[in-house]
This record gives C-alpha cells, structure tokens and sequence, in this order.
C-alpha cells in the first residue's frame, strides 16, 4: 500500500471526461485521496462524476470548449483545495501552457515540465533532438535543412523511399519511390501536390518501411532522475491513423529485439530528464530481412492504451503518476519490473465499421460489461444515459489478460460476445471478425492491414434463420403486434397442429 | 395482399439492415406462429433470468437481450447486437407522398457544425456550399441539392447532430415552375 501521508496534496482533480476520468478516479480512492473531477453538463450521466467526491460544473460554447478551458479548471482546482491536477490524455494533456500554468498556481501537473512538452511534444524539434542524441531516427533528407543540396542528399538515401509534404498530413501527397531513376520526377510531382494541397510545395524525404508497425514503449521518469521502461505495447491495427487494438508483448519481436528497442526507449527519455509517464513510439519494419526501427513521436502523457502495460507488469500506472507528481523516487529498478503473461485491449467504439467506420450516435438502453478470468472493463458510459457526438466516438476499453496470447484471444472473444451495448452500434462485432481473421492469430499485422483487408470490415450477410430470429424477436416483443395477436380469434390454435 | 404463409391477413412491415420484410403473427397452441417468406415458424419470447429474454424459433432457443425504444427494437443474439424498425403502415404511405427529399439537406454521419455560407432566405444554385461540418476531425463541406431558396437553418455553429438530422430545408424559388 502507498503511503501518501506526506505527500504535498491531498485533493486531486481530473481534468478529463469518460473512461479516462473514471480510471483516474479509481486510483485515486484507492489511494485514499479526495477525488475531484471538472463536468460539462452533457457528461452529467457518466461514471466520472458518481465516483468523484465532488464534481464541478464547467461551461464552454461546446462540451469540448469546456474541457479546453484551463481558466475555469484552474478555478475548480482552487474552489476545491485541490493539490494536484491530473489531465489524463487528450484535452490539455499535452498543453505546455496549461502545464505552466498548473504549476504557477502552486499545483502539482501530473506530468511532465512545460519544458519537456515543449521538446518531446513537438515532432521536428523531438525529432532533431534524438538524432543528435545518436538514437536511430529514419534517415532522410529534409529540404528546408538546405535546399540547394536537398536533391543531391536524397540522391544519397537507402531505398525504396517516402516523399513527404513538409506541410502534410493524414497521407496527401506522400509518394514513394522504389526506382533512383524516378526520384526527381517523383519530387517535382509531389511539390505541385504539396502546393495544390497545402499551399506550400516544401517537402522531406525519408526511408520508406513497407507494411510497418507501429510498437511504442512505456517509460517512467521521477524528479530524481530515475528512467525506467515498462516494455512494448503493439499498436499495429489501426483505422484513420487511430489505434483500435493494442497488446503486450509485440507478437515481432524476439527478446534481443525487445531489450534494444525497450532500451533505446529509456535512453531517450533519460536524455531528456524526462519526469512522469511517457511514450516513446517508434516504426518498426524489416527490410532486406533484418528487423529495423526509428524514432517516431513521444506521447508526454498517460495513453489510452496503458492498461496492457499495467495488466503484465502488475503496475497502477495513475498511482505511479500520482506518487512522482508528489516527489517521490521510483523506489525500484529496471531489473524488479517483470513482464507475465499477455494482454490486449480493445478500444469499444459508436461507429459502424461496415460504413468506412463512421460514428454512430443513440441511447443507451442496455449496458451490460463481460466478467471473468481476466476481463477489465474501463467504461466512460452507464445505462440510460445516450451516445451524442459532442465527443470522441471512443465508449470504453476491454482489456484482456492472459497466460498467453492464445489464452487472451480465446478470452478476448468470449468477453466480446458477452458485452451488449443495446441503441448504439458500436464495433464490437467487427473487434470479433478482426481477432479471429488468420493474419492477427499469427499476430501478423502492420499499419495499413485493415485498409489490405477490407472484407474485415464488411458486414457478413445474414443467413436466413438469422433473420428469422431477429424478426420473431422483433414481432414478439412489440406491444401493439402482440396484443393484435392476442385479441384475434385463436382459430388455428383450436383446431390443433393446423398447417398451410 | 401477399400470402404471408398461412391464413394470415394482418401484415407487419419491419426494416433490418436497409431492407423490408413483412411478417405476420398468430396464436398457436403453446405460444406464436410467425409467418415470413411463406414459411410458418413457432416462435416464443418468454422472461428469462438478469433481463434476458429466451427466444424459441423453430426448434432452436436462444438467449437474448432485448431493448424497445418506440418503434425501435435492439437485439443481441449470439454475441451481436442488431436494430430493426417496426414500419407503420401509414407511415410507409407519408414517406411514399413526401415531398423530394432534395428540399431537405440531411447529415450523412453525426458531427457538428463549423460554419454556415448562407443566411434563410438566400438563394442558392446547385452545388453552391451551403455549411461546414465537420465529423471524425474532417471537415466536410455540405452544397446545395438544387436551385432554391433557404427556408430554414436548422442548425447553429457549433451545434452537434445525429446522422440523417434535417439541416437545412430549401423551397423552390418563386416563380420556380415545379
């Protein structure tokens, strides 16, 4: 048990809604701190603001607005004697004003400094950060560096390679090019796209990794300069750039691998000084048969996908925060942090993956979480209360843990046919046809899988018992029909097995 | 009127999955009969345990949970849950005798709205941007479906909506021959 007796608060805020806040919150009872959480009246419903102790309204021009408001969060914090403030992810979570702020105000932020969200937040300056740090960053050419030489030094580069728009995003106007021959082409072409696009026609250039994944590690970091990683996770089977499903360990890599990439992950957050829980992403790929892999991002806050993390090393991620935010050392080495079992969380969304994985809106008429051997539900919903889209599509979190990979699947399906979410589709079914599709028992996935595999996503066909049953169902239960029914003459009942 | 299988008059129209299917429904010995695609199945909906209900069709039984709301009923069967419609007679006939549904520009996915091009009372041509929503953290531009005038903006900057939420409702232009 921790003792917070001499921690410098007592009162802790979260500043964040849904699943987040409520995972928080249940860390900080058990801790046996004074909970707070900030609420916008369209979250009045959730399992946040029953759990809190208080919970204090927020205003915004939009529910979103609310969250983003540091003035009326700091207030709540003050108005409450909160000591600290956690952001969880998203929000403000990773604004370094906020942070700075937070911390004018006496409060502890849960998190890193500004100053680290400042570097490790920012991609070109993390970026240029790790490479001169000597951590493997993908090689490239960047134009902007120095244009005059920008096509000679991509002449110099590895292929196949990327071309990148400096000002893009979201994959418009990236091109690759497996053919030196084509590469000047190539980048005359991807300028005019660049231009077309985004008004700016500046590009980079870098190795291009085909089908590759995406493996991030957990770190953390106290105000005494102990850096410790908690392993991989996996976080491969993605939709728009977003994560569906993640999983520890990464079923690619072998232990020498592991050590390497888990260890590159310290190192970098070590030269930083880096304070609180972090995430350092990394592409994982191979090429000519050797596995390689390059800095990608940091993530300088807790992730949505952290319970894996906790459900193999048996760490309270949130009680970890919480005690380096109050000054206290880690307290153990990178050799007592072990890793058992597997794990795999299933992010729950409203959306209809049939439908490009737009997202679905509706009440919320049953809600019912699956139990059992290794099931962890992390819910932002309860029953009666409606699915809107003021807010992110993302309901809840099932995580699974297992002896190993194959026991966490086979539980992973059981706990997804037991979950009923009735009012609102969601993608629980698509999660069944994914983990059972023969790419992902092989644990052979990479970014652009469920994009190569369409028919994942595809709604199979009903067969006709099916349908059958659900129109019974139907018929049945609806009043006016049952009661038609009921009043008519029982004719055919009356003169016994009476067939057409 | 169709034969539904069996002797059965009184139809029921319900939509799964985009599609219609008309059944009817009668009393039996011990429970129902349904009557679908001239087939007459037995069927039964009784209570079962923790709000489970216990489905026999034909000779199979399952356990289901079920939620009506309105004319909305919610399934899960077999670890999948399912939505159908229950369709009223009379008002499958107001959808038939309504107006072009281009006088009414809907969302297509629940988002909110960023911004809006036109004040009522407007005139708009066809393909002219009428509003900015934005869904998913895309934005996406809404035009006009024909040649008209803005009757009525039914939403507001920054306003969410639903998927198939009425946002904007056109007349002809006057003097428009219909």
């Amino acid at each position: 048990m921790i003792d917070t007796s001499k921690w410098p608060f007592d009162t802790v805020l979260v500043a964040n809604r849904g699943e987040i806040a409520a995972r928080i919150l249940r860390t900080v009872k058990l801790l046996g701190l004074k909970s707070v959480v900030v609420y916008h009246r369209a979250d009045l419903n959730t399992p946040a603001i029953a759990l809190a102790d208080v919970a204090v309204e927020i205003t915004g021009d939009t529910p979103v607005a609310a969250y983003l408001d540091a003035n009326q969060i700091l207030a709540a914090a003050k108005e409450t004697g909160a000591g600290a403030i956690h952001p969880g992810y998203g929000f403000l979570s990773e604004n370094a004003g906020f942070c700075q702020a937070v911390t004018d105000a006496g409060i502890a932020f849960v998190g890193p400094t500004p100053e680290q969200i400042d570097l490790m937040g920012d991609k070109v300056r993390a970026r240029a950060f790790v490479e001169k740090e000597g951590f493997p960053v993908a090689p490239s050419a960047i134009e902007d560096d120095d244009p005059a030489t920008f096509l000679e030094r991509a002449k110099a580069l590895p292929l196949p390679l990327l071309i990148k728009p400096a000002a893009g995003g979201g994959g418009k106007g990236m091109r690759v090019v497996r053919d030196a021959d084509q590469l000047e082409g190539e980048i005359e072409r991807a300028r005019s796209e660049g231009q077309r696009y985004f008004g700016d026609g500046r590009l980079y250039v870098e190795k291009f990794i085909e089908n590759p994944r995406h493996i991030e590690v957990q770190v953390l970091g106290d105000s005494h300069g102990n850096v410790v990683h908690l392993f991989e996770r996996e976080c491969s089977v993605q939709r728009r750039f977003q994560k569906i499903v993640e999983e520890t360990p990464s079923p690619a890599l072998d232990d020498k691998m592991r050590t390497e990439i888990c260890e590159t992950a310290a190192g970098i957050a070590r030269s930083a000084g880096y304070r609180n829980a972090g995430t350092v992403e990394f592409i994982f790929g191979e090429s000519d048969g050797n596995a390689e892999f390059y800095f990608l991002e940091t993530n300088t806050r807790l992730q949505v996908e952290h319970p894996v993390t906790e459900e193999i090393t048996g760490k309270d991620l949130v009680a970890e925060q919480l005690r380096i935010a109050a000054g206290e050392p880690l307290g153990y080495t990178q050799e007592e942090i072990t890793s058992q079992g597997h794990a795999i969380e299933f992010r729950i969304y409203a959306e209809d993956a049939a439908a490009g994985f737009t997202p679905t809106t509706g009440p919320i008429l049953k809600w019912k979480v699956p139990t059992g051997e290794g099931v962890r539900m992390d819910a932002g919903i309860v029953e009666g209360a409606a699915v809107t889209a003021a807010f992110d599509p993302m309901l809840a979190k099932l995580v699974i843990r297992g002896a190993n990979r194959d026991e966490a699947r086979t539980r992973a399906d059981a706990a997804l046919r037991d979950l009923v979410l009735l009012g609102c589709k969601t993608n629980t079914a698509f999660l069944r046809r994914l983990l059972n599709h023969p790419a992902f028992i092989a644990g052979d996935v990479h970014t652009g899988f469920l994009d190569a595999n369409p028919d994942i996503a595809a709604e199979p066909e009903l067969p006709e018992s099916q349908i059958h049953k659900l129109l019974a169902a139907a018929a049945l239960s609806n009043r006016p029909i049952r009661d038609v029914t009921d009043l008519t003459p029982d004719l055919h009942a009356a003169i016994g097995e009476w067939q057409n | 009127m169709a034969e539904l299988g069996g002797n059965v008059k009184v139809k029921h129209g319900f939509k799964l999955n985009e599609t219609e299917y008309d059944v009817g429904l009668s009393r039996a010995k011990n429970g129902y009969r349904l009557h679908v695609d001239g087939q007459t199945i037995p069927v039964n909906l009784i209570a079962g345990q923790e709000g489970d209900q216990i489905l026999t069709t034909g000779s199979s039984v399952d356990h289901i949970t079920l939620a009506v709301d309105g004319d909305d009923v919610y399934i899960h069967l077999d670890g999948e849950s399912y939505h159908l419609q229950f369709e009223h007679s009379l008002q499958r006939l107001a959808e038939m005798s309504e107006g072009s549904a281009a006088d009414s520009v809907k969302s297509t996915m629940p988002g909110s709205l960023v911004s809006l091009n036109v004040v009522e009372g407007d005139q708009v041509v066809t393909g002219q941007t009428i509003l900015v929503m934005e869904s998913m953290k895309m934005e996406t531009t809404i035009v006009a479906p024909r040649d008209g005038v803005v009757e009525t903006l039914h939403v507001a900057v920054g306003q969410t909506f639903d998927k198939d939420a009425v946002l904007v409702t056109l007349v002809p232009e006057e003097g428009e021959e219909k």
